[in-house]
């Protein structure tokens, strides 16, 4: 005869086990852990989970997630709102934020073309951004997709979709990291690096 | 390249080996099922962190171990170079000198091998699919850019084929989306077509010579990359063929929606190989297609020397005494002096005596290795 966990902790591990990256081992082991914890800080977890779901939504604007809508990057009124970089997914507005360097408004796609995993331009927020086209007086849009198979795909559709609207449209460059030497880059990142060369 | 030592541990069927080699001809003899190829294929590892038999790996490991490791020592033009393969049921982990590479593209390469098995010896009259798979693995084993180029043109042909098949199931006729792909497909898949050509200009250059020496210069080998883009005029220029790609892609349009996948491309390419201008693959004897293959396998040993400037090591997996005398003979005559070289074989009767007198000999049985015979 097997042992069986109590309900209640057996559906905690089931819990758990629904998080990527999450096997059943490490389940058990949060679960336990969980049991181990101090009451108000399960209390805060729970509420904190609850709330992200609850309170959590698209901005109607450039469909990053906010608590607030429009969200607190939309609705600066010190940023340039003619120029849009085009980004993936909510977290590389976080990456790009990091720089400082950049003051324009975001569209967040919340993915990318890929006929593999069956997602086409109507699964991704470009209705929204068409939209924003239109309306807005938009000088420059940024694509600044993963540079990638996926990522350039996307890229090249949203380009030539956007060309009659009479835009500049501009796509990051990649190549060699910051900081690197040149005699351990690899011969295709070098490549790439030489195909984006600039004059100085 | 020179192997000096090799060590396994819960390898296949090897508890804990420890092997030196001091010769240039080293010959491995056993009954079948003993171990010989295992040898091989351990140092077919250390060259390239995969097996050229399995991509199981659990299948490497010792049955009831836990991990296995490989251990080999060699001394290359650059120093002494000693290099570890670890193996778990969890992955693997490489090593150069002693210190551990995250990346397996700073391992490969490290050691050069050229296999030369059974299989080979139908490189000329088995399927296009084998004869990709060489091209593939032995530019690779040179061109990094090439392997980067090969697997973004996977990738593109999976997403193209997916979507195909969209248009063709939903009936729509949304090309726009097909051209976005087309541009990604036509970039890598050009750049692989034009270093296969390149790469098959150099291999000829030797398999030419080779085969006319085996022959006795009765037989001139020409090598021909036949593309399913039936490029015109052989012109090489990146740019033509990027526009003939496209065109091809254009007139197939329909076509492809209708069947719903990628009809032409480097993944659909061929080789042909001509004596006397007479095609091997449909008229030539069982005796001229062994010799394009072996004349293709010794050219490869020179084009790795060319590129890396030293020599691989050649591993023969039982295929010595599938030669004639004639081939057997040119063939030492190629390695001779030069190129380090381990032999598997059932029966040493018959190898060439002159060959025998100079090789060292080993005797495989049940995972057991004597020196002698």
């Amino acid at each position: 005869m097997h042992y069986h966990y109590p309900e209640p902790i057996a559906k905690l591990i089931e819990g758990f086990s629904k998080l990527p990256g999450i096997g059943p081992k490490t389940a058990q082991r949060l679960s336990f852990h969980v049991l181990n914890m101090e009451e108000k800080d399960v209390l805060f977890i729970a509420k904190a989970l609850v709330e992200a779901k609850k309170d959590l939504h698209y901005c109607s604007q450039c469909q990053n997630i906010t608590d607030v809508d429009p969200c607190y990057i939309c609705n600066d009124k010190t940023r340039d709102p003619s120029i849009i970089c085009v980004v993936q997914e909510p977290k590389d507005v976080i990456a790009m934020e990091k720089t400082r360097e950049y003051n324009g408004l975001y569209h967040v796609l919340n993915g990318v073309i890929s006929p593999m995993e069956g997602i086409g331009p109507e699964q991704l927020k470009i209705k929204e951004l068409l939209v924003r086209l239109k309306d807005e007086q938009v000088k420059e849009m940024i694509l600044a997709t993963n540079p990638n198979i996926e990522g350039e795909a996307t890229a090249m559709y949203l380009s030539k979709l956007v060309k009659p609207f009479g835009i500049k449209v501009t796509r990051i460059a990649h190549g060699l990291p910051v900081g690197g030497d040149l005699e351990y880059a690899d011969e295709v990142t070098l490549t790439k690096a030489l195909e984006g060369r600039r004059e100085i | 390249m020179f192997i000096e030592n090799l060590q396994l541990k819960n390898y296949r069927n090897y508890n804990d080996l420890d092997l030196s080699f001091d010769r240039q001809i080293n010959i491995f003899q056993g009954n079948n099922a003993q171990g010989k190829t295992n040898i091989l294929e351990a140092l077919y590892l250390l060259a390239l962190a995969k097996s050229h038999r399995t991509s199981k790996e659990k299948e490497l490991i010792r049955w009831g171990n836990s991990f296995s490791v490989v251990k080999g020592s060699f001394k290359t033009r650059r120093g002494n170079l000693n290099l570890e393969v670890q193996l778990t049921p969890k992955g693997k982990k490489v090593k150069v000198n002693q210190l551990e590479k995250r990346k397996l593209s700073e391992y490969i390469g490290m050691l050069n091998v050229v296999m030369f098995g059974p299989e080979d010896l139908s490189l000329v009259k088995g399927s296009p699919q084998y004869r990709r798979k060489f091209l593939d693995i032995e530019i690779g084993q040179v061109s990094p850019s090439y392997l980067y180029h090969l697997s973004q043109y996977q990738k593109v042909i999976r997403h193209r084929n997916n979507y195909l098949k969209e248009i063709t199931n939903s009936g729509e006729n949304s090309v726009e989306l097909l051209e976005i792909w087309d541009i990604q497909l036509i970039e890598h898949g050009t750049k692989v077509i034009l270093k296969r050509i390149n790469f098959l200009r150099q291999l000829e250059k030797w398999a030419k010579n080779i085969h006319s020496n085996i022959t006795d210069n009765r037989e001139v080998l020409s090598i021909l990359y036949k593309s399913s883009l039936s490029l015109e005029d052989g012109s090489l220029r990146e740019s033509d063929i990027m526009e003939q790609y496209k065109n091809n892609l254009l007139k197939l349009r329909q076509q492809e929606i209708y069947r719903g996948t990628t009809l032409i491309g480097p993944h659909r390419d061929d080789l042909e190989f001509f004596i006397n201008q007479v095609d091997v693959q449909s008229f030539g004897s069982q005796g001229q297609q062994r010799t394009t293959a072996l004349s293709l396998k010794l050219a490869e040993i020179e084009l790795i020397n060319e590129e890396v400037g030293e020599y691989p090591i050649l591993l023969l997996d039982d295929v010595l005494s599938e030669l004639d005398a004639i081939r057997q003979t040119q063939l030492i005559q190629t390695i001779e002096d030069k190129v380090q070289t381990i032999i598997t074989t059932t029966s040493i009767d018959s190898i060439d005596i002159n060959t025998l007198k100079r090789s060292a000999l080993y005797h495989v049985e049940a995972g057991k290795v004597k020196i002698g015979n």
